[in-house]
């Protein structure tokens, strides 16, 4: 086929008329460049550019919920998050910081308070309930049915989707950027009304590079910063 | 003009032979039309569009299940440890990053180190995640369990208790309580029990000679600090000798003069071969190994007579060296008595001996010689170990363990000696990994990796330190302590054993803190205490012991001395590939040992560089690859010991797999060849000189992957522009000079006129980073090549491509050679990125992947970076690298000892020393979040922190209180090329050798 249209836009040999009909080529052309865009559209929606991630929003092993834990429970972010004033990574928190508290919450309050009221009726101790996500933080830390560390089964970590994840060539300090006062929702967008974690920002350099501009004619919280613009601020 | 001394890398350089071309089987491209290459072009860009699109990449974040109470991500914590890379015992700072140690570091508080750590100890963290290394206890090659192997090692031992039968352990010099309380308990329960101490180049004889000259076997505890003159009879005391970090500190604190005190140390090195310490030398002489005695009788008997002592009855034969050169070592040593140090590295007792008598006349014992905290490191004894090899040849020993050592590899004669121990009963080996000995042992029970153990250290007497676990064990080890309790019938934990050690011998020796608890957690905490010492001053001189020398060495035929290497001081090291691949300071030759002999005695044998020859000494024969030395006595042959070790087959492949890679291994598929064989036993003591020997061209050749001819400053005659100024690339003075006046060398500023190339359009900032290296306090260790590989994640390459001048160090030490005839002087300067104010490098970079920071760093951004090149050609220093390939990192494992700060450099970029930018960054970061400013030496970089002689310093030359300001006003103040106007960030202080003002140093002075 690529020899006959090659003699085409030649001019100079004869087209065989006994070949199929052009626009029978050009209809065959176009239903097989369509259906190429198809089976690349389909199959490629998430493909993006080296490197841009924005709006990636895995699922993750468990349906954590931020908008429950940050927004309507209002639980500060450096609770779980406590490395990010210490450190370079602000630190997903292992396993037993999520025990602090649902070793007593089991499941919804609403579930809870509902069984509980049930069991005054019924002049009984509430049975423990367990909501099917919170079973498998249970899972993964190795609780029995009575939520005591059962012998048969041994720990796992959790192994969560990373979200926010920086090219192995861009250094971050995220003590740096708390210490002068930049809200955790400047990069990572409003995580108090997610339901999954999703990446909002860019995260590119540009867009890095864009606040650290602002940042030294606007300073931050009206306070002059030195936001540094060199390339081995982050390269390195 | 021409001011100061000229300086030369190599012989050919000197002699203006051309330098050696490279491979001329390199490949060339082929003919390349214009259109082929806008086709690869487009084809290129279009397919690297469509490869880099790819789908998000899914990467699992794993927290761990249970937190670590004030353990951050990402946060280093630092634990004082004690290093064991040799018995030397410096004091560490480990740096551990999420639950693996990552750096070594040295501890600034420890009395000993005082801060430094040498190239060996720098580079262990290597084997802690090296996969070779043995994971379990083996039972003739198989595994087997602990509980196993155990109970068959305890059934034969239970025999032998009842039974009788002789017990040895056989170790290398070990300084720690708590090994040697084990080993006496486990000793304690057979009938006929002895622990044997062999190290290939120990110190029986210095022992050996107090027991003689003071009764009591003993190693002093030599005092560098407070010598104002040192004669040193081949001692490298500065590279390979007893405690080489511990001695460079002790030098360096009377080698550096100042406006106020125009004082040095004047420091006399005799030595055969040239070693790092007869570098730094004011005077060399160059004598044999077998001379020692005769001169140190000569010196002695000057002495005696200056003291009004008696000398020798007899005329002493005559002297190998001029009358008046001795006289002058004794002016020189009598002025400075009480403060004067002698010492020779001589395994012959009567060397030593006559040594001790020398110290003895110059009042030295007590000052420069300390005997109230003497040396425990060192018990090597030849007496005990040939006793041992008897009872192993007659079949006298039941059962043996070995550790810390390896006896077939590093004794002559070692084919009988395997035999013999295929008779012992139970050969036990705690080898950690595979070596000769374990070949010939029923049970290999290996021991952790420091890092992984509980130990203990008692250096000098009175200075006991402590080692803490840094991880769990990776593989299912064993502490050498728990095993030796195990075998005692008494099981106990490593800890258990130190902490008891510790109550029992170390809490009662003081006074200061009466609970144990409290006085345990201070120790491990801090690494160190200091107590009362076990031992009081020996008793007198007994000048019956000397025996003055009567006969004469022969005046002709070769010697042959066998040495340690200042990467590679013994075969524990071989799996190392960080300390082949460091180019040995003098050498600079990476990945093998050699026979360095003089280019007198090449000339004569007909021998050029890399020629293989037969090196012939009784009845042993091995064939080495010949490496010209200058500044080597015409009649030595040196080889280092520490090669050819088994294991390092694994070398053969390291570098990068490409179709013209070619074996990193020499004909014996090892790196190097082992010269163990050519030790000798003569009188009963295992002596590292010979005479018997011959030196044979085999007409083989095989070139050495040396590194002294690459990336050279100096400027090819044939290239130097018309009128081109000789380049003073080094700086050297006189003290005598330099009192005179303190500018003394500086040569005439040759700065290009017309100003600055750019306009100053950028302000200046708070901050402006800037290092000074002071080339007399340096030693040329090395210790920072290693400091720098480690921090910085540089690949070892491998030999083949070393040969092909792609080694990959940021960080090199140039050493340049002086003087025109065989007897040289040597510098060594450390060579790195010199963050020029106006780069060459930056405006030459088609893409700007390499600019300037606002903070004086030149910047290389490694995604930017294309690969073109033209940096590296335009960089005045040769300090960049290019990642020719991506170099292995398919050891999961090894990959573990990466630093997660630095990004690991892909194939096809350019890279340079950044300052150790991450920790710029981490120290401002730090300072930011404590919310003070950012203090002076807050911020220490990789190579400045371990330097043993403190010789760099580093930090904002803004702030006029800095140490490196101060340091860069110094008078010895140089820079690099500054006539190019490049302005360097990196300055130089001068070298000053304690001589007189010579004709040159005299120009050399006048500014």
């Amino acid at each position: 086929m690529l020899r006959a249209s090659g003699s085409l836009n030649d001019g100079t040999e004869t087209f065989d008329n006994h070949d199929m009909p052009k626009h029978v080529i050009t209809i065959v052309l176009c239903i097989g460049l369509l259906g190429g865009l198809i089976v690349l559209a389909t199959g490629s929606a998430d493909w993006r550019l080296p490197d841009n991630q924005q709006g990636y929003a895995p699922v993750q092993p468990i349906a954590y919920s931020h908008r429950l834990h940050a927004g309507e429970l209002q639980i500060d972010c450096r609770f779980c998050h406590s490395g990010a004033e210490f450190g370079k990574h602000a630190g997903i928190p292992s396993s037993d910081v999520c025990l602090k508290c649902h070793r007593v919450v089991t499941s919804s309050y609403d579930v809870l308070q509902a069984e509980a009221q049930l069991a005054d009726t019924e002049k009984r101790k509430p049975n423990l309930i367990i909501s099917p996500e919170l079973q498998q933080l249970y899972d993964y830390c190795g609780l029995g049915s009575d939520l005591k560390p059962d012998r048969e089964q041994t720990p796992q970590p959790i192994p969560w989707v990373r979200v926010h994840n920086l090219p192995d060539y861009a250094c971050f300090d995220h003590r740096a950027h708390v210490t002068v006062g930049i809200t955790c929702q400047k990069c990572h967008g409003p995580v108090e009304s997610m339901e999954r974690l999703r990446q909002e920002e860019p995260l590119s350099m540009g867009w890095c590079v864009n606040c650290h501009r602002d940042a030294n004619t606007a300073g931050i919280d009206e306070k002059p910063v030195n936001a540094s613009l060199d390339c081995a601020a982050c390269h390195y | 003009m021409s001011a100061s001394l000229t300086y030369w890398r190599s012989l050919s350089e000197r002699d203006g032979e051309p330098a050696p071309a490279l491979d001329p089987t390199a490949s060339r491209p082929a003919d390349f039309s214009r259109r082929r290459f806008l086709e690869a072009t487009g084809f290129t860009l279009s397919a690297l569009a469509a490869a880099g699109c790819r789908p998000a990449r899914e990467e699992l974040a794993l927290p761990s299940v249970t937190g670590v109470a004030g353990q951050i991500p990402g946060r280093n914590r630092i634990c004082a440890a004690t290093c064991a890379a040799c018995p030397a015992a410096c004091g560490l700072l480990v740096t551990t990053r999420d639950g693996r140690p990552l750096k070594l570091e040295g501890m600034p508080e420890h009395p000993l180190s005082r801060g430094g750590l040498c190239a060996v100890g720098q580079a262990q963290p290597l084997g802690l995640y090296d996969s070779l290394r043995l994971t379990g206890p083996l039972q003739r090659g198989q595994p087997i369990s602990w509980r196993d192997a155990d109970q068959k090692i305890l059934d034969v031992l239970q025999q032998l208790r009842e039974a009788g039968g002789a017990v040895r352990v056989l170790t290398g010099s070990t300084c720690s309580p708590s090994l040697r309380r084990m080993i006496g308990r486990f000793l304690g329960t057979f009938s006929d029990g002895r622990h044997v101490v062999f190290d290939s180049l120990g110190c029986s004889a210095i022992l050996g000679a107090h027991e003689q000259t003071h009764g009591v076997r003993m190693l002093p505890r030599y005092r560098f600090e407070n010598a104002r003159a040192i004669v040193s009879l081949g001692t490298d005391f500065l590279g390979t000798w007893l405690s080489p970090v511990e001695f460079a500190r002790g030098w360096r604190q009377g080698r550096i003069p100042t406006t106020d005190r125009p004082e040095m140390s004047y420091h006399v090195q005799l030595e055969g071969r040239m070693s790092l310490t007869g570098t730094k030398a004011d005077r060399r002489l160059r004598v044999l190994p077998d001379e020692y005695a005769l001169i140190l009788g000569h010196l002695a008997a000057d002495l005696a007579n200056r003291a009004g002592l008696p000398g020798p009855s007899a005329p002493l034969p005559a002297l190998p060296v001029a009358a008046d050169e001795i006289t002058a070592l004794a002016d020189r040593l009598w002025d400075a008595r009480g403060a004067s140090l002698v010492l020779s590295d001589s395994d012959d007792v009567q060397v030593q001996v006559l040594v001790n008598d020398v110290n003895h006349l110059l009042d030295n014992y007590g000052a420069t010689l300390d005997t109230a905290r003497p040396d425990q490191r060192w018990q090597s004894d030849d007496d005990s170990l040939s006793r041992l090899l008897a009872e192993l040849r007659n079949g006298k020993v039941a059962a043996l363990f070995v550790a810390g050592t390896d006896p077939l590899h590093n004794l002559p004669q070692s084919a009988d000696l395997a035999e013999a121990l295929g008779n012992v009963g139970l050969v036990v080996s705690l080898a950690r990994w595979l070596d000769a000995t374990t070949t010939a042992a029923q049970f290999i029970c290996p021991e952790h990796h420091p890092l992984e153990d509980w130990t203990d250290a008692e250096p000098i007497s009175g200075l006991v330190s402590y080692s803490q676990p840094m991880l769990a064990p990776l593989g299912q080890t064993r502490s050498i302590l728990e095993s030796l309790a195990a075998w005692s019938g008494q099981p106990a934990t490593a800890y258990d054993i130190v902490r008891d050690t510790c109550r029992q011998q170390v809490f009662s020796r003081q006074s200061q803190i009466a609970d144990f608890t409290a006085f345990w957690d201070q120790a491990v905490q801090t690494g160190f205490v200091e107590v009362e010492p076990v031992t009081g001053g020996p008793p007198a001189f007994n000048p019956e012991a000397v025996q003055w020398p009567t006969t004469a060495p022969a005046t002709d035929g070769p010697r042959l001395a066998v040495h340690a290497n200042v990467g590679m001081p013994d075969s524990r090291h071989a799996h190392n590939a960080w300390l082949h691949e460091l180019p040995d300071p003098i050498t600079k030759g990476t990945w093998d040992n050699y026979a360095c002999i003089s280019p007198a005695l090449a000339l004569a044998q007909g021998l050029a560089d890399g020629d293989i020859a037969t090196v012939t000494a009784g009845d042993v024969r091995i064939e080495l690859p010949v490496c010209i030395q200058p500044g080597q006595h015409d009649r030595l042959v040196s080889v280092a010991l520490g090669y050819g070790v088994p294991g390092t087959e694994r070398f053969a492949h390291i570098g990068p797999d490409w179709f013209e890679a070619r074996s990193g291994v020499g004909e014996n598929g090892l790196v190097g060849v082992n010269a163990a064989p050519l030790l000798t036993w003569s009188d009963g003591r295992l002596s590292s000189t010979r005479s018997d020997v011959q030196l044979a061209k085999t007409g083989r050749h095989r070139p050495l992957a040396t590194t002294q001819e690459h990336h050279s400053l100096t400027l090819p005659a044939n290239t130097a522009p018309h009128g081109a100024p000789v380049r003073d690339i080094v700086q050297e003075t006189t003290l005598a000079a330099f009192a005179q006046n303190p500018h003394g060398g500086t040569p005439h500023a040759h700065h290009v006129a017309g100003g600055e190339l750019w306009p100053a359009d950028h302000p200046p900032g708070d901050e402006k980073w800037g290092m000074v290296i002071d080339l007399n306090a340096c030693t040329g260790c090395s210790a920072c090549v290693v400091a720098c590989q480690v921090e910085n994640n540089i690949p070892v390459v491998g030999r083949d491509e070393v040969v092909r001048q792609r080694e990959m160090h940021w960080l090199r030490i140039d050493r340049y050679y002086a003087g025109d005839g065989d007897d040289v002087r040597v510098a060594h300067q450390p060579m790195l990125c010199q963050h020029c104010d106006n780069a060459p490098c930056e405006t030459v970079c088609p893409v700007l992947a390499t600019v300037h920071s606002a903070d004086g760093l030149n910047q290389q951004a490694y995604n930017r970076c294309v690969g073109t090149r033209y940096c590296a050609n335009n960089c005045p220093y040769k300090v960049r690298r290019f990642n020719w390939f991506d170099y292995p990192h398919d050891d999961a494992l090894e990959n573990l000892a990466l630093n997660p700060d630095v990004t690991v450099r892909m194939r096809g970029i350019m890279e340079k020393c950044s300052l150790c930018v991450q920790r710029i960054q981490e120290g401002r970061h730090e300072a930011r979040r404590l919310g003070i400013p950012l203090a002076d030496g807050a911020i220490q970089i990789a190579c400045q922190q371990s330097c043993p002689a403190q010789a760099i310093s580093f930090g904002n030359l803004r702030d006029a209180t800095s140490a490196v300001a101060a340091a860069r006003t110094s008078e010895r103040s140089f820079r690099v090329l500054e006539e190019l106007g490049v302005e360097p960030a990196v300055a130089y202080l001068r070298i000053v050798r304690n001589a007189e003002a010579t004709d040159t140093h005299a120009e050399a002075a006048h500014v």
